[in-house]
């Protein structure tokens, strides 16, 4: 096992969070457009919350609170694939509970 | 490499197939849902279903009863008329958008229109006449445009409803597109229409009481004392949506007209009562 490259792998993922806290802008742009686009892909599955957080995110980001704008767009990505992994699921599971099929 | 090509079309084929077999026709469906809650409450009348909620609720249906003096839809229905009644700019009518004059044929609407292939609700209807004729768009959910379908809808009432979904394969897509909205499950509570309205009608939902599917589209527009006005349908779609934390659609958008057109379909034979009351 290569010692090194595994302190260095382990110190690299516990910076990640850390820098997500620091809360750079471009932090904050990345998770945030990659939650929009997600909440794009749920269609007709998406969720109020997941839009709220987004709301939330931006206006944060707008009064340059960055940590806040991340801590939120974090939250609407994970609601965000919650809802894509339901319209995922549902695409066959309608089937089970409809009244003829 | 040819040979690899013809198995796969074959297989995909196949695996289509029973799909499209395993498709009930609305018509099926149909009777299969009448039968599912015609079970469910022997004691209710087939007709009694358009009443909802009251149908099923003994103090429910006393309160509302005691309303019927005086429907706080009435003054809407009056100038539902009146604007119906007013020429626009260019000297028309709503009427001469509509077969009969738009009188007594809310039971036929919404409707396949195999030309434009789209569902037509009556909403979009009066909507359309307007832009026929040189006229701004009402909005969707509430005031004139609740108030005019309401009238045409008290013109309408007794006659039993009957949506047709035509033999034409963008029609039935149409139909099922709605099917499939009524029975997926959608918002962070992880619940469908049907969650509600098929699995748990007659029981309590913090202070509401479910009605079944059969019966809903009948009363629309409808006055909610919880609006203090009337609304059209699609706006209690968008609230019904709301409730469970999912993103409602657009009113009038394709997604929800074809709800509608499902929906509706599931109350043929039914007499139109609307526009009526609701909590
Ligand atoms: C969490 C439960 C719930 C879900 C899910 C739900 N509804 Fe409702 N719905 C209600 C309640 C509560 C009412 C008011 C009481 C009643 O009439 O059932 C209502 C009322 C309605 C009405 C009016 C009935 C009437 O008699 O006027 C319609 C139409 C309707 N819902 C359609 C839908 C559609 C379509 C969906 C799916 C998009 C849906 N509902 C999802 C709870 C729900």
């Amino acid at each position: 096992m290569n010692r090194p490259l595994l302190t260095i792998g382990i110190s690299l993922a516990l910076c990640l969070p850390l820098a997500a806290q620091a809360g750079s802008k471009e932090d904050f742009n990345d998770v945030y457009s990659k939650a929009q686009s997600t909440h794009q892909d749920a269609g007709t599955f998406q969720w109020t919350v997941t839009s709220d957080r987004l709301k939330a995110a931006k206006s944060a980001a707008d009064n340059g609170n960055f940590e806040k704008a991340a801590a939120m767009a974090n939250e609407a990505l994970r609601l965000a694939e919650e809802s894509v992994a339901q319209r995922k699921q549902q695409q066959e599971a309608w089937r089970n509970v409809a009244i003829g099929n | 490499m040819v040979k690899a090509k013809i198995i796969l079309v074959v297989l995909g084929a196949a695996l289509a197939v029973p799909q499209v077999l395993a498709g009930s026709t609305p018509e099926e469906d149909r009777k299969a849902m009448v039968e599912y809650f015609m079970q469910m409450f022997p004691d209710v009348p087939f007709e009694g279903f358009v009443n909802g909620q009251y149908a099923l609720n003994e103090d429910r249906r006393r309160q509302w009863e005691s309303m019927q003096d005086f429907p706080p839809y009435e003054f809407a229905v009056a100038d539902g008329q009146e604007m119906f009644e007013t020429p626009f700019a260019n000297g028309k009518t709503y009427a001469s958008c509509f077969e009969n004059d738009g009188i007594g044929i809310r039971q036929n609407y919404p409707y396949f229109d195999t030309e434009k292939n789209e569902v037509i609700t009556l909403e979009l209807a009066i909507n359309r006449c307007r832009e026929a004729n040189g006229e701004e768009p009402l909005k969707w959910k509430k005031g004139a445009i609740a108030s005019i379908s309401g009238y045409m809808a008290s013109t309408s009432q007794g006659k039993p409803i009957n949506i047709k979904v035509p033999d034409d394969p963008d029609a039935l897509a149409a139909y099922q597109d709605g099917k499939e909205f009524y029975y997926s499950r959608r918002g962070q509570l992880n619940f469908s229409c049907a969650s509600c309205h098929v699995q748990n009608p007659g029981k309590w939902i913090r202070g509401d009481f479910l009605s079944p599917t059969v019966g809903q589209p009948a009363n629309f527009p409808v006055h909610r004392s919880d609006w203090g006005e009337m609304g059209t349908l699609h706006r209690r779609f968008a609230g019904c949506n709301t409730n469970v934390r999912a993103e409602p659609l657009p009113a009038q958008s394709e997604g929800y007209r074809n709800l509608e057109y499902f929906l509706t379909y599931m109350s043929n034979g039914l007499p139109v009562v609307g526009p009526a009351t609701r909590p």
